[in-house]
């Protein structure tokens, strides 16, 4: 662009600094304040007691904390395989020329992508309910009736069922993600396929997985990231319960500040927590990449 | 949403397949969508039953539509404050995104200037960043500034954490726009700002609509700050006053699911009136990011 239109510099940093502000105040000060603050035992009172890092070191050898970090991971493994596996075959599927009614699909599909994390909550809630849910109801229907009971009190695959709903709701997401993506693969490609009689699994094995990696990768990624930060659904949802089976970072860090009003400990916690976060989503970079170029398939 | 049609047509060899395949495919295409709406349905006609019908069947229709269950809930929850509380907090995060991610969006993608790569990691930075486990420090800085419990608190979160996606949005939409618009505003002597807002704003409508659509479902929904932020019972959104009344009346379900119904009513409106134009922003958005 020409010298013209360039702004003088006042007017820019003008322009850019409301933003700025706003997102430092809420993203960057309570970082730096969490870090602060988690070299102190302090119960929300004026009296605050420097204690080092005693606090990390309670961390540690914290075995809620420690359970809900696996929880966390188990979630993304649930979600990968949830949001961003059958958001990919759907996907394909919306891209083959079989399938009707794409429209419909893909508007109905995307809708509880728009609803409230509480209310899918409890939605699902209702479903899992033993008496009143939809889950039992249709078991019994089917003459299952061996297998109705009270889901949510199941501490064994209390994980699993609250990542479906998660699930439910953000498939419609990746699904569109992935459509985006694959409907920029370059077509001629595809075409030279079909003439080297490339079909069906085959070319999506083949020829549309490795065209498609970056998309999957971003939606990985992405994937990674929001299972990470998982809170609201399973706050409203699980509570963390059965006991602490189904408890999460966010959740933990949650209750130990404003139910046991241990806010050094919980900043702590939030420290740990962006930093264990943000190295699993370096690590799963790196390792995605890394794949990508070994891989060699394009 | 031309995207994937090109794709069969312009293939140059036609295979047919069996048509069970094609059933079956189709088949199951149907049943992922009707997972994806029907037990909205049902919440949706089981909240217009007696208690005492819903408890003898669950899954027949109201043999009578009680509507009496929706005022019963609109009372209970005091959804009319809960609805105004979310409106004005909604509508006022969406305006700031809005004018706060053109502006900056527009900015990245026009000029040049030192620290610009930086800023534009920052920014993204705030969409991986586990803003969950920033709750504890963010209601300490929020309590010790004094601006928990306003009206305007939630204001300020939702703003900030709302605007990475849609500053990338903008920015790759004006890249896309021609310079010389800009240029021969210019030459007519229109100032920067001018150009800006007179020129390119009117450009950038549909993105702008899309970016103020989608942050409407973020800020409308959000729930984790409205939590930990307020506690003044007058200032409750939707979803938080929706939560209090779960736990208060978890027993009269076709209640609570009016309840739920009438807190979704918002959303559901807009999505199917601009759900076209909102899934291809999120496609576009998708394949730009």
């Amino acid at each position: 662009m020409g010298k013209a239109l360039r702004p003088k510099g006042w007017v820019l940093l003008a322009y850019l600094l409301p933003g700025l502000i706003i997102y430092s105040f809420v993203v960057l000060v309570p970082i730096f304040a969490a870090f602060r603050d988690s070299f102190y035992s302090w119960t929300g009172g004026p009296k605050k007691t420097y204690i080092s890092i005693e606090n990390y070191k309670e961390i540690l050898q914290d075995n809620v904390f420690w359970h809900s970090f696996l929880n966390n991971v188990l979630m993304t493994a649930y979600g990968l395989i949830g949001q961003v596996g059958f958001g990919f075959v759907f996907a394909l599927l919306l891209m083959s020329k079989m399938v009707k009614l794409k429209g419909l699909h893909r508007t109905m599909s995307y809708f509880p992508s728009t609803l409230a994390p509480v209310i899918i909550a409890f939605l699902w809630m209702l479903i899992y309910n033993y008496n009143y849910g939809l889950l039992n109801a249709g078991l019994t229907k089917l003459g299952l009736d061996v297998l109705v009971q009270s889901w949510l009190d199941l501490t064994g695959p209390i994980v699993l069922l609250a990542s479906i709903p998660l699930s439910w709701q953000n498939i419609g997401f990746f699904t569109l993600l992935m459509l985006a993506g694959l409907s920029s693969i370059n077509k001629e490609v595809l075409e030279v396929a079909e003439l080297d009689g490339a079909t069906g699994i085959r070319k999506a094995w083949y020829i549309i997985i490795p065209l498609a990696k970056p998309t999957l990768v971003v939606a990985s990624l992405l994937c990674i990231a929001n299972n990470m930060r998982g809170f609201e659904h399973i706050y409203a949802l699980t509570g963390g319960g059965p006991g602490n089976s189904s408890s999460v970072m966010a959740l933990y860090a949650y209750e130990t500040s404003f139910l046991r009003f241990r806010y050094g400990y919980g900043s702590a916690l939030a420290i740990a927590i962006i930093a264990l976060t943000m190295l699993l989503i370096l690590l799963s970079t790196l390792a995605l990449q890394r794949r990508d170029s070994k891989g060699g398939a394009y | 949403m031309e995207l994937q049609l090109e794709l069969q047509t312009q293939r140059s060899t036609r295979r047919f397949l069996p048509s069970p395949a094609k059933l079956a495919v189709n088949a199951l295409m149907l049943l992922f969508t009707a997972s994806c709406i029907l037990p909205l349905l049902w919440i949706g006609y089981s909240s217009l039953k007696t208690q005492a019908e819903f408890a003898n069947n669950i899954l027949s229709l109201p043999s009578a539509p009680q509507f009496g269950n929706y005022l019963e809930a609109i009372k209970l929850t005091n959804m009319l404050q809960l609805s105004w509380n979310s409106a004005r907090v909604t509508l006022l995060s969406v305006i700031g995104i809005t004018a706060i991610s053109y502006v900056t969006g527009y900015i990245t993608a026009r000029i040049d200037f030192k620290g610009k790569k930086v800023m534009i990691f920052y920014y993204l930075f705030g969409m991986l960043v586990p803003i969950h486990a920033l709750l504890v420090p963010l209601y300490l800085l929020f309590k010790n500034f004094g601006l928990a419990d306003q009206w305007y608190t939630l204001i300020i979160p939702y703003i900030a954490f709302n605007l990475s996606l849609p500053i990338m949005l903008i920015s790759s939409y004006v890249t896309g726009i021609p310079k010389e618009i800009e240029e021969a505003a210019a030459i007519d002597g229109l100032s920067f700002s001018g150009t800006m807002y007179r020129i390119m704003l009117p450009i950038a409508i549909p993105v702008l609509t899309t970016v103020a659509i989608l942050q409407f479902f973020s800020c409308w929904n959000e729930f984790s700050f409205a939590l930990v932020l307020l506690n003044d019972e007058s200032l409750r959104t939707v979803p938080l006053g929706m939560s209090y009344f779960k736990s208060q009346h978890s027993t009269n379900y076709p209640q609570l699911m009016a309840g739920m119904i009438l807190s979704m009513l918002p959303v559901t409106i807009i999505y199917f009136v601009f759900s076209s134009r909102i899934i291809a922003g999120v496609m576009a958005g998708a394949v730009k990011g």
